[in-house]
């Protein structure tokens, strides 16, 4: 789809508005093309480390160097606006960037490609939890981005159908080969489906660990059952 | 009997019985006091062509006085969506609006006006004012923070966001304060009409109060029956626009 771009948190802090410091000194290096998960309790502030590589926030301090503007996000829930069918809400981002130009036959790319041509005129209540992620993560890929920034996409999932989305993920990113960042409190989800993970903790946030993760690709199912998965998970734990 | 025919047959037999117990009531009083159903219905068909005249007259300024409301409490909404400050400085008179009896501002409304239908738009607009702006205020702040964060990812405009986001989120709260400003607006065209009309043109606030001077109590009760109808009929139609238009994707409308 298009070149994809490395991603780099130099010294970066952010406070809201003269308050306390969220976050502190985070250095982290994500290679273009590569899968890096933030892992940490809840409200250590890895939103916000999301937040600010989206550009929805400005760092306090340091800077983020390779965020670009062809950048999407997918949020928690699905976020879909339900008076406009499934296949205007992937349209969205190209209509507020004026990008318009073969506008049609790339939205129903991206609808293809999360497995929902047949829903393109569905309106979004009429589809289920599993199938409205999946048209937030096309809304995503249709401005054909090159940082794909997520925010505990999986979490609000069943069992079942979050395996189902991360595997669809995994192939999708197989193709795409995106630089992406994937904000995280599954530890198994963490280990299973990125390249490298980072651990932030503390109050302020900073990095307490960062762990690449060797294991093979393409990363198959069986491979959640595999010890070198579980000794990575263990590890997230330990410094978390 | 089938749950839906239940739910039309117990409010028929209320209002039947209610019926029977005023034509009981009625019969042992004078009919200038209190007219009977059968009086009332003789009396609304011998004036018919009146009161349809007049009903005629009240639902255009009602109508318009809404619509004034609307583009009034409209704009009001975005302009403090924009402005915080502005929102700060004027939503106390806003409020203040809502709180000053209508009653008492339309004589002075006709020492500006003068006698006529302007008076009964301005009072109709005066009193659905108040829930146009407020239910417009909060939907247009309705919208997600995630939905607002997915539109700023991109460079949303102000005006983008209000058209395709903040607008459209905010339609389910208008419809719901439109429920309650159609039924004001009536209320308050007919306090305008009480006022304000001279009787020409024919109106159902004037009607009221030249019948009931009149000794015409039958006819009294017809034209309140009307302003009643009149107000059903306005909510009604409320409701299926808002049934067509938000219904498919905000679901049942209730």
């Amino acid at each position: 789809m298009c070149a994809a771009e490395a991603l780099a948190f130099e010294g970066v802090g952010f406070a809201f508005g003269g308050r306390q410091p969220v976050l502190e000194g985070v250095d982290v290096q994500v290679p273009a093309g590569g899968l890096c998960a933030i892992v940490g309790v809840s409200g250590c502030g890895k939103s916000t480390l999301l937040r600010l590589a989206a550009g929805l926030l400005q760092p306090t301090a340091g800077r983020i160097r390779g965020a670009g503007d062809r950048r999407a996000f997918v949020f928690q829930s699905p976020t879909l606006l339900p008076w406009r069918t499934v296949a205007a809400n992937v349209r969205l981002p190209l209509e507020v960037l004026g990008d318009l130009e073969g506008a049609g036959p790339r939205v129903a790319a991206a609808l293809a490609r999360v497995g929902l041509s047949e829903v393109a005129t569905a309106l979004p209540r009429t589809l289920s939890g599993g199938m409205q992620m999946r048209v937030s993560l096309a809304r995503a890929l249709v401005t054909r981005p090159r940082l794909l920034l997520l925010d505990e996409p999986f979490s609000s999932l069943d069992a079942l159908t979050r395996r189902r989305l991360q595997e669809e993920f995994l192939s999708l990113r197989r193709d795409l080969g995106i630089t992406t960042v994937l904000v995280t409190h599954d530890v198994d989800e963490a280990a299973w489906l990125s390249d490298q993970v980072v651990v932030l903790g503390g109050r302020p946030a900073t990095v307490q660990a960062e762990l690449t993760v060797d294991l093979p690709r393409p990363r198959t199912r069986e491979l959640l059952h595999d010890p070198a998965l579980g000794r990575i998970s263990r590890a997230i734990e330990e410094a978390l | 009997m089938s749950e839906s025919r239940l739910h039309w047959a117990w409010p028929v037999l209320a209002a039947a019985l209610g019926c029977g117990i005023w034509a009981l009531v009625a019969s042992r009083l004078p009919e200038v006091l209190l007219p009977g159903p059968l009086e009332v219905l003789v009396a609304a068909s011998a004036h018919h062509e009146r009161l349809l005249a007049a009903a005629g007259n009240t639902l255009t300024a009602s109508v318009l006085g809404l619509a004034l409301a609307m583009s009034w409490g409209g704009l009001g909404a975005v302009v403090f969506l924009r402005s915080r400050w502005l929102e700060v400085a004027l939503y106390p008179y806003a409020l203040l609006i809502q709180t000053v009896p209508i009653v008492a501002i339309a004589p002075l409304l006709v020492v500006w006006l003068g006698y006529g239908p302007p008076v009964a738009v301005v009072t109709a607009a005066i009193v659905a004012f108040f829930p146009v702006l407020t239910s417009a205020n909060l939907g247009l702040r309705s919208a997600s923070t995630a939905q607002v964060e997915l539109l700023r990812l991109h460079g949303a405009t102000w005006h983008q966001e209000l058209l395709k986001l903040r607008l459209p989120a905010s339609l389910p709260y208008l419809f719901a304060g439109l429920r309650t400003a159609v039924g004001l607006s009536v209320i308050g065209a007919v306090v305008g009409e009480f006022v304000g009309s001279s009787g020409l043109p024919p109106c159902l606030g004037y009607l009221v109060i030249q019948s009931a001077r009149s000794a015409e109590t039958a006819l009294t009760f017809a034209t309140i029956a009307a302003c009643a109808g009149l107000a059903l009929v306005l909510f009604a139609i409320v409701r299926l626009v808002e049934a067509r238009i938000i219904g498919p994707w905000h679901g049942e409308v209730r």
